[in-house]
């Protein structure tokens, strides 16, 4: 048709101007997109971290502090759970599994966790998928050590090599154990979540690096009157096991936290409400898909505010479009008389002048999405390492092409004001030229 | 052919004064019509009559038979792209097509005048090349860049543009005011030969009496609101 011709042609001839507007449109698609995609990611991220397990117990705290030291490795606990009362609520009815997990420790800035072999059948993340190992197996000596793969690949370990493990966390720790080297027997194939940074090893080998038998610092858990009878429990079940894991597992007086799943999930919310009452020591409970739900609505204002400014963005370029389309059309006043005077109607000149404001935004989202596409392609590697978001260089989903169909529009309700005035121009100014 | 009769013409309803006043004009088909009149004198006004922009406030204005008062703004608009030919003092061109592209663009708007175009040679470039030679630009300039061009050769150009498709009508609205007298007079004779081949009529504005001499027939436009 002409005037997509025409609309073309003339974009074609005023280029430097338009490819401005152009480009910064782009760049305002490219922006919204990324958080858009980032913020989305960095949701699924949070949530397949930990999934399958029901209950995750810890030393009283708050939900989301017990989460974050348990799950995410981020800040302290600095008390945790005796490991009398560790045995006695996993001896309870209805528990399937548990896996203890020991932290503290730290091998140059990457965190140190101990527990039991349990941890590579039970644990599982995103979608109830377990762990898999890309080389080794888990551990089977109280020296092994199990790396996440992020830790194998930054570090450069390969299996058979001896690392050392030092006290605390940090990269700069004055007590490193180097009397207890321990061998790499087992990496864990990426699974995007902490367990990635993560070195395991069985929970015996916390208390040798510790000295001995001696636990953590913490030692204000005297016997428990209860125990007697959860003696009972566990001794059936679980002493033939224990002879085959008992250097493993060894004889710890604390744990950080345990993990827990049931056989029914009804066994949850009541498992959940003994320990919380749970006397003889102050204990917390919470069930990870909530808290994970809680933690994410507290940072939901910041994903708020990112997605309000890149919005501002975008507005701020179409802006600048309309500006040079305004300014633009005093000078086409006359482009616009020759076409009136070779039989253009004024509808057909309002159309001419949305169409390049379209034209335009169009473009510019095409560009926009090449743009976001080589950011995601450059940056997700860094996304990974440095906030453990693994972004997804999929196709547009459908709520990111509605962004994009929302700015379409927007661009095109926005090039109506100057079709708008083009179309009153053509009908005053007649075939009568103001230059 | 083309005809007004009391015709006034206000730009408000308001307005004490007509702008325009003209109790009868005549043009037969195939005139040459030289129409003259210091600004001001309501030129612009009556080629926005005749092209059928603006509607005449009372009276009638006739072309071709047909009455422009009884159409729509959408028919005026269908009649001009099929029946008239404009040309402009200078700038008449759209910088961003080349020339042959600019000559197109007169038949663009018109099934009729693309069809008419169409039994004068195969494809619309050939009948724009063919006139742009009548009209003495070779064609080495047919695709260059408008702006390249002088403006002599732009009014080619235009000229060409307003005769593609045969309009019965061409409009010329001081088209030499940016020439020099050389080429003025070899650019009305060019319209004078092109308007008698095709047997339109050409109504040529100007304020400049020297070119009168050149036309079969004048109209002082001062004179002819006086008439009434």
């Amino acid at each position: 048709m002409i005037l997509t011709k025409l609309a073309l042609k003339s974009l074609l001839n005023r280029r430097a101007s338009v490819v401005l507007t152009l480009f910064t449109i782009a760049v305002s698609v490219m922006l919204l997109l990324s958080i858009e995609r980032v913020r989305v990611d960095a949701k699924s991220s949070f949530s397949n971290t930990i999934s399958g397990t029901d209950l995750i117990v810890g030393a009283r705290t708050g939900d989301i502090q017990l989460l974050l030291s348990s799950v995410f490795r981020i800040g302290h606990t600095n008390n945790g759970v005796s490991w009398q009362s560790y045995k006695y609520i996993t001896s309870q009815r209805g528990v399937k599994w548990s896996i203890p997990i020991s932290l503290g420790d730290s091998h140059k800035g990457q965190a140190v966790l101990g527990t039991t072999p349990d941890y590579f059948t039970h644990y599982r993340f995103a979608k109830k998928q377990h762990l898999s190992f890309s080389a080794g197996n888990p551990f089977s000596t109280i020296h092994g050590v199990v790396l996440g793969s992020e830790v194998a690949t930054k570090l450069g370990y390969k299996l058979g090599d001896s690392i050392v493990i030092s006290h605390g966390m940090g990269n700069t720790s004055f007590h490193h154990h180097n009397d207890n080297p321990f061998e790499v027997i087992g990496i864990l194939n990426p699974t995007g979540t902490p367990v990635d940074k993560t070195l395991h090893i069985p929970l015996a080998a916390i208390d040798l690096i510790h000295g001995g038998n001696a636990s953590h610092n913490h030692d204000e858990h005297d016997e428990h009157d209860e125990h007697d009878e959860h003696d009972e429990h566990d001794e059936h079940d679980e002493h033939d096991e224990h002879d085959e894991h008992n250097n493993l597992t060894g004889h710890p007086k604390q744990i950080t936290a345990f993990l827990m799943g049931f056989d029914s999930p009804l066994y949850t919310l009541q498992i959940r409400r003994n320990i919380n009452q749970y006397k003889p020591e102050a204990l917390l409970a919470i069930m990870p898909t909530v808290t994970l739900k809680d933690l994410w609505e507290m940072l939901a204002i910041v994903e708020k505010i990112l997605l309000l400014f890149s919005f501002v963005v975008v507005l701020i370029s179409l802006l600048g479009m309309l500006t040079t389309l305004l300014a633009n059309l005093n000078q086409r006043r006359r482009e616009l008389a020759i076409l009136r005077s070779v039989g253009a109607r004024p509808w057909q000149l309002f159309t001419l002048i949305s169409m390049e404001s379209l034209l335009t935004t169009f473009l510019g989202c095409v560009l926009g999405c090449a743009l976001f596409y080589a950011t995601l392609l450059l940056g997700a590697d860094y996304l990974q390492s440095h906030a453990g978001i693994s972004v997804n260089i999929a196709m547009l989903s459908r709520y990111e092409l509605t962004l994009i169909g929302v700015i379409m529009a927007a661009g095109f309700i926005i090039g109506l004001i100057p079709a708008t005035r083009a179309y009153f121009y053509s009908l005053s100014d007649g075939m009568s030229i103001k230059t | 052919m083309i005809s007004l009769n009391n015709v006034t013409f206000k730009w408000h309803k308001n307005d004490k004064t007509p702008t325009l006043t003209i109790s009868k004009l005549n043009i037969e088909k195939g005139q040459h019509v030289f129409l003259h009149g210091p600004s001001g004198s309501g030129k612009s006004t009556l080629l926005a009559l005749l092209a059928g922009i603006n509607e005449a406030t009372s009276g009638n204005v006739t072309l071709l038979n047909q009455t422009l008062n009884t159409l729509s703004n959408t028919q005026r608009d269908v009649f001009r792209a099929d029946h008239i030919g404009i040309i402009f003092q200078n700038f008449n061109l759209l910088p961003y097509l080349s020339p042959i592209e600019n000559v197109i663009l007169g038949c663009q708007f018109s099934k009729k005048r693309q069809q008419k175009a169409l039994s004068h040679s195969a494809t619309l470039n050939n009948e724009a090349t063919r006139l742009l030679n009548s009209l003495g630009l070779t064609e080495q300039y047919h695709n260059k860049n408008v702006a390249e061009l002088s403006i002599g050769q732009q009014q080619r150009v235009a000229a060409a543009r307003a005769f593609i498709g045969n309009p019965e009508i061409i409009i010329a609205d001081e088209p030499t005011s940016a020439l020099d007298t050389q080429n003025r007079e070899s650019f009305i004779n060019l319209l004078f030969e092109q308007a008698s081949n095709t047997n339109s009529t050409l109504i040529f504005v100007s304020h400049d009496e020297n070119l009168k001499p050149l036309f079969n027939r004048s109209i002082d436009l001062v004179s002819l609101q006086e008439a009434l």
